[in-house]
């Protein structure tokens, strides 16, 4: 290309261009923060980045503006921007120079913005020597060291309890991979081969994410990319704005809860207050409850990941995400909350389960500024496991229902809202791990009823076969059931089961939503997840519709009528 | 007397028959109608079109593709699936309809999920357990099964499949399941897991299992009404798998689920096929029709094969949506697709963004030029426009092409955008459609650790070589052959495959702890295994060869990499292979982990007997000039590259001969299809009348 385009990339002016060069960059950029992802899945060791896709690819501009990110996991959708800004904003204000040829690694989620198994690496990217953008990934590691298997307590009082914190340092230096850093990593954790393997895949996308924009770059110029840019953003911003400006202007509040800490009692309110002044939202979570001495805290990122998630999902998903969606938002989490809280409060759960009511709390704000786009409230709780012992950790989340939807069933045993991550086949999991699968079915009878009923939640069975192993369990909803809406009746609330090998006769204990546990050799634990709610009347469901479900096995006939 | 072989090649708009006598060397093509409801009928007008001309007409050998089961699966065309039973171990009934438990659509508040395939009422589970390494942990209910029995006579249900934990590892509790099933019901037909495919994940296998359970009547009771119609021929009758390998008909019922990908299988054989003949090592396919584009890659005369594929299922930027279909567990040549065809249509999105596709006006209504009711501009139409295509009948006088429609459909969104005219947009238009195609190209080269640089692209489809040097330019790829009849080249290749037959064996063995003389003993067995299975569905076989192929992946990774294997597995040999796999790592993924422990996951053969295929006799090349005749006139032709349109000579595919050379801007019109020569490029006839483009570096 030429070079007099590249000596000052800031000042560089509006090239000519046309919708059609515009939308083949845009294009070429999407496809390949696609590809990114595609290399970190096939390259990674752990089943949970390879079989749940747990992990997250983007390509940002060379001021760290989110210019492409692939539809993967809608938690990392605003918390991997927010991870490039503040990695960028620390580096300046440390001092330290980010040069050709480095990649950097960074988990602390006060700054990278999730909890700690979520590792970031971020490369910079350069063409003809100048900074033209950035390369960025994140994949949940299935152990990053802390109290328990899986790094996720149910418990934990601070992050320093949630693994080994690392600021942003370089993983890589003039393009050689920096073994002592990544020895360090693989140290601290209880799957240590996994661990490179995985961050060598995350090395291997963002080097292709490289790869592509430098061609991008090459082909059309930097002048004319620059300015392909503006206007993608600015396209993105304007479809967003007009989409806005399509509802009714006003202040639409809704809050929901968190059933407890796992230690208090005491339910926990998150609240929000939309204000819609045509073409622009506020989003203010003023009234949402302090920060919490457990995991449950939602660093801003993981906030911002929801807002833009809802937002997303009851305006237009085909607007391409990007730094212009952000624009017409304004987002305000007072510091000190659950929401955005302050270091050193403990995360790892934030970003699973308190994302997800704060999904449910903004759809529900959603829901009466657009009755026809938002479903009733879904399971609401990622119900994250985690199972380890000597050298293995196992980790999954599972399905819940999905809420009913004007026009739609929800769908029963599903991810929903903030996760979207794949089962672990129980054939590849009774092979990695001592343990033996009890039942992997619809929860019968869970989904709430309604004109349009809730999704059925899940069952899944888990039979000990080491002689110890350590049970955490982290989910919600086992007090307040997902409710329904426009009339819908709520689903059912999640239970836990476990039947000690040692006392089958008796009946099963009943667990806490959140607690860690021994469990010895021969012990079953069944989760049971939530069903959804109901949306609409259940007296205006179809008799045909009802018997159908009946027949299904679904639901009994009894339960439908109780509700009716 | 002459003796045909036959390549039927049923489309979902047109029937393509072609027809080879080895002895004169004579190659007959035939288009009729298709007759979607009754395929057959489509298959039997085109025999006796053929029949008609060649009174003394034999075949010996009819090779046939078809979208039945596709087209079955989409539940189209009122093809009604049976009801099917599913036994599961118990806990696990709902395997099936939880799949892999995301939604396809992230998003969508308002995404499906695709209906179950059985019904959930129709799920059983029964007690019973085999664990990971194929032990017994609870035995079979078989009292409960036989109540399960005589509930499905009660429904008068008479397909029944059964897949149990770890299956792949022990089928014995399956094996007896299906005892005790006859027993109590003999009319019913059990399919098993564990003789379908034996691998691991429950609900891949799950899903290829029914839906072979389910494809079974059907396509049985269409290949028996063929073959009966076809029976006073005398001719065998192949079909042609997912894997571009035929397959009898007994095959072919026992597995009917191989035959999903039928159409686009023939395609990338024939270009397979012409690069064995013309001794080209790595070609790029390229398929484009009216509403679909399809790229894949072919290495050394074979095409690459992946071991699953979502059947009925989206496609997004030419890869899969995963969780859109139904997985099938069996080889398929690995064909990356987009939404991209002469009739795709451009539109504006509310920021004023010109977009094109996924929407197709199809054949039907088709283009707005062919004046069948559509009015939005599509890509045929941009081409039309931009005089790359010819006004009046195409095709044999089948569809005619208006100009004026054209052009008023692109006015039309042209005055939404400032500052763009027709032409303009026409060509901006073409310039997105390639632009998505290219990345299916894109997807089976450099995705898959190709440099496209290297490879040769066939071109075919009767939109193809409209736009492969466009392409070719893209992706940097040096030369394109456009073989001889592209409109027609499925049926081709119909022609030119070869029988075959796959058996696999699920291992999930360490490198370290498995000895090659065992592996060498499963080939042999798999071998023999897959050799009888050819010999039982055919007198023809002559020769048969094996293909062995180990499947590998580092211990705890789950996708594995396919390697082929040597005929003799030794311990140095094996080694080998195991070094091979790291490369092949490294490659694909960027990076070898020599520390890690290697897993051999699946031993796969593919037998092969040829097949009397026709053979294409090679002309000497005659002079470079084109005959006068060749040259039907001249038309004004826009190219990107002149940025206006440009006076183009306009040549007849049939009157140029071998080495006749034409120097771009050219067209070249053919009965099936157009080819553009742009500025810059050069076109050449090789021996074999396949019309080569190069880049012109004179």
């Amino acid at each position: 290309m030429d070079r007099s385009q590249l000596s000052h990339p800031a000042s560089s002016e509006e090239a000519p261009l046309d919708p059609i060069m515009i939308e083949i960059i845009r294009n070429a950029l999407l496809y390949a923060s696609e590809e990114m992802g595609i290399v970190v899945r096939n390259a990674s060791f752990s089943p949970n980045i390879k079989e749940r896709l747990d992990h997250s690819c983007a390509l940002f501009d060379e001021q760290g503006r989110l210019i492409a990110q692939a539809e993967h996991i809608p938690v990392h959708l605003g918390s991997l921007p927010a991870g490039i800004t503040n990695t960028l904003a620390y580096l300046q204000h440390h001092n330290y120079q980010l040069v050709e040829g480095d990649m950097i690694v960074v988990n602390n989620p006060y700054i990278a913005g999730t909890h700690l198994n979520d590792i970031t690496l971020i490369r910079p990217i350069y063409f003809d020597h100048h900074l033209v953008g950035y390369a960025a990934s994140k994949a949940h590691h299935t152990d990053v060291g802390g109290k328990v298997p899986g790094s996720i307590s149910s418990d934990a009082t601070e992050v320093f309890q949630e693994g080994l914190i690392l600021p942003p340092v370089k993983l890589m230096v003039k393009n050689v991979f920096q073994q002592d850093i990544a020895q360090i990593i693989c140290a601290n954790s209880r799957t240590p081969t996994a661990r490179m393997g995985d961050l060598r895949a995350q090395i291997a996308g963002n080097l292709r994410g490289e790869l592509r924009l430098q061609e991008v770059v090459a082909r059309y110029g930097w002048s004319l990319f620059r300015g392909a840019i503006k206007r993608i953003l600015d396209e993105s911003e304007l479809r967003l704005r007009q989409q806005l400006a399509r509802f009714p202007p006003g202040c639409y509040e809704a809050e929901d809860f968190l059933d407890d800490t796992g230690q208090s009692d005491g339910p926990i309110r998150l609240k929000v207050a939309l204000t819609l002044a045509g073409e622009s939202l506020l989003v203010d979570y003023a009234g949402t409850d302090a920060q919490v001495q457990a995991p449950l805290n939602a660093v801003l990122g993981v906030t911002l990941s929801a807002v833009y998630y809802v937002l997303r999902s009851v305006t237009d998903h085909t607007i391409p995400m990007n730094a212009g969606c952000f624009r017409p938002v304004t987002v305000h989490v007072p510091a000190g909350t659950i929401l955005n809280p302050r270091f050193p409060a403990p995360v790892a759960g934030g970003n699973v389960e308190t994302s997800m009511r704060n999904a449910d709390v903004l759809l529900q704000a959603f829901a009466s500024i657009a009755p026809e786009r938002v479903p009733a409230c879904s399971g609401g709780t990622m119900t994250n496991l985690m199972i380890g012992g000597d050298n293995w950790a196992f980790y999954e989340t599972i399905g819940v229902g999905m809420g009913g939807r004007p026009g739609l069933d929800g769908i029963d045993g599903i991810q929903t809202n903030m996760t979207n991550t794949l089962n672990t086949p129980v054939e590849a999991l009774e092979r990695h791990f001592p343990i033996r699968m009890t039942r992997y079915e619809f929860r019968e009878n869970s989904g709430g009823a309604g004109q349009w009923r809730g999704g059925c939640g899940l069952e899944r069975g888990f039979q000990v076969l080491a002689d110890t192993a350590i049970v955490t369990l982290l989910s919600d909803r086992a007090r307040f059931a997902p409710p329904g809406l426009q009339g819908g009746f709520p689903g059912q609330r999640s239970e836990r089961l476990l039947l000690r090998s040692t006392r089958r006769e008796q009946p099963p204990e009943m667990l806490p939503a959140k607690t860690t546990l021994v469990l010895h050799k021969g012990d079953e634990l069944i989760v049971k997840t939530p069903g959804g709610g109901g949306f609409g009347p259940p007296d205006k469901r179809e008799p045909t519709q009802i018997q159908r479900e009946y027949e299904k096995d679904l639901f009994t006939l009894e339960e439908q009528g109780e509700s009716r | 007397m002459a003796l045909y072989r036959l390549g039927i090649d049923v489309g979902g708009t047109f029937t393509d028959l072609l027809a080879f006598d080895a002895q004169s060397g004579t190659l007959l093509r035939y288009k009729v109608p298709s007759t979607p409801q009754a395929p057959e009928e489509g298959v039997l007008r085109a025999l006796q079109a053929l029949e008609d001309d060649q009174l003394d007409a034999r075949f010996h050998l009819i090779s046939h593709s078809t979208t039945l089961a596709t087209n079955a699966l989409l539940g189209q065309l009122n093809l009604e699936l049976p009801r099917l039973a599913l036994i599961t171990t118990a806990g696990f009934r709902d395997v099936l309809e939880i799949g892999r438990q995301g939604r396809s659509e992230v998003y969508n508040l308002f995404v499906r999920r695709p209906p179950p395939l059985v019904e959930r009422q129709d799920r059983f589970g029964v007690r019973e357990r085999i664990d990971a390494s194929g032990a017994e942990v609870e035995p079979l209910d078989e009292p409960h099964l036989r109540e399960i029995a005589r509930e499905l006579i009660r429904r008068q249900i008479q397909h029944c499949a059964v897949c149990f934990l770890h299956a792949y590892q022990n089928p014995v509790h399956e094996q007896r399941a299906r005892e005790v099933l006859l027993e109590e019901a003999r009319h019913l037909a059990v399919t098993l897991s564990g003789e379908v495919d034996p691998q691991e994940r429950e609900y891949e296998r799950t899903s290829t299992t029914v839906i072979n359970a389910l494809l079974a009547p059907i396509v049985r009771h269409y290949l028996l009404r063929l073959e009966t119609a076809l029976e006073a021929q005398g001719a065998a009758l192949f079909i042609m798998q997912s894997n571009g390998g035929m397959a009898g008909v007994a095959g072919v019922i026992a597995r009917p689920a191989t035959i999903i990908e039928s159409g686009p299988a023939s395609g990338v054989i024939g270009a397979a096929n012409l690069g064995r003949l013309l001794g080209i090592e790595r070609m790029l396919s390229f398929d484009m029709g009216g509403t679909t584009a399809k790229a894949g890659t072919i290495l050394d005369g074979s095409p690459q094969i992946v071991g699953e594929f979502e059947a009925a299922g989206r496609t997004h930027s030419g890869r899969a949506v995963r969780g859109s279909g139904y997985p099938v567990r069996f080889p398929f040549v690995d064909l990356a697709e987009v939404s991209a065809g002469g009739g795709t249509i451009a539109w504006l999105d509310s920021a004023g963004t010109v977009r094109v596709g996924p929407q197709s006006a199809g054949a039907d209504p088709g283009p707005a030029c062919y004046g069948r009711g559509n009015q939005e501009p599509t890509v045929t139409d941009a081409q039309l426009l931009l005089g790359r295509l010819h006004s009046g009948q195409i095709a044999g006088g089948a569809v005619a092409l208006s100009h004026e429609l054209a052009e008023a459909s692109l006015a039309r969104l042209a005055e939404k955008l400032a500052g763009f005219g027709s032409i303009r947009l026409a060509a901006g238009i073409i310039r997105l459609v390639n632009a998505d195609m290219a990345k299916v190209l894109r997807i089976v080269s450099l995705e898959r650790g190709h440099d496209p640089r290297l490879f040769t692209l066939v071109a075919f489809g009767g939109a193809g070589p409209l736009h492969a040097c466009a392409l070719a330019d893209e992706l940097a790829i040096p030369s394109i052959i456009i073989p001889q009849h592209p409109g027609l080249f499925s049926a081709w290749g119909l022609l030119v495959a070869d029988h075959s037959h796959t058996e696999l064996q699920s291992l999930l063995v360490r490198a370290n702890e498995c000895d090659p003389t065992w592996l060498e003993y499963l080939f042999h067995q798999l071998e023999t295994k897959t050799q009888q299975a050819l010999e039982v569905e055919t007198t023809q076989s002559g020769q048969i060869s094996f293909r062995r192929e180990l499947e590998m992946r580092y211990a705890g990774q789950s996708f594995d990499l396919a390697l082929p294997a040597p005929p003799l597995l030794d311990q140095i040999t094996f080694a080998q292979r195991l070094e091979a796999f790291h490369t092949l790592h490294e490659r694909v993924y960027g990076y070898a982990a020599y520390e890690a422990e290697i897993e051999i996951v699946t031993a796969r053969v593919e037998a092969i007997a040829p097949l009397a295929k026709p053979f294409l006799s090679a002309y000497p090349l005659g002079q470079s000039q084109p005959a006068a005749e060749a040259l039907a006139g001249q038309r004004s032709v826009y190219f990107d590259e002149t940025g206006a349109f440009v006076p183009t000579p306009i040549y007849l595919r049939e009157s140029l001969l071998p080495g006749n050379t034409l120097r771009g801007p050219a067209i070249i019109e053919q009965y099936d299809t157009t080819t553009v020569l742009p500025p810059g490029w050069k076109g050449s006839v090789d021996p074999f009348t396949n019309l080569v483009l190069e880049r012109d570096t004179e």
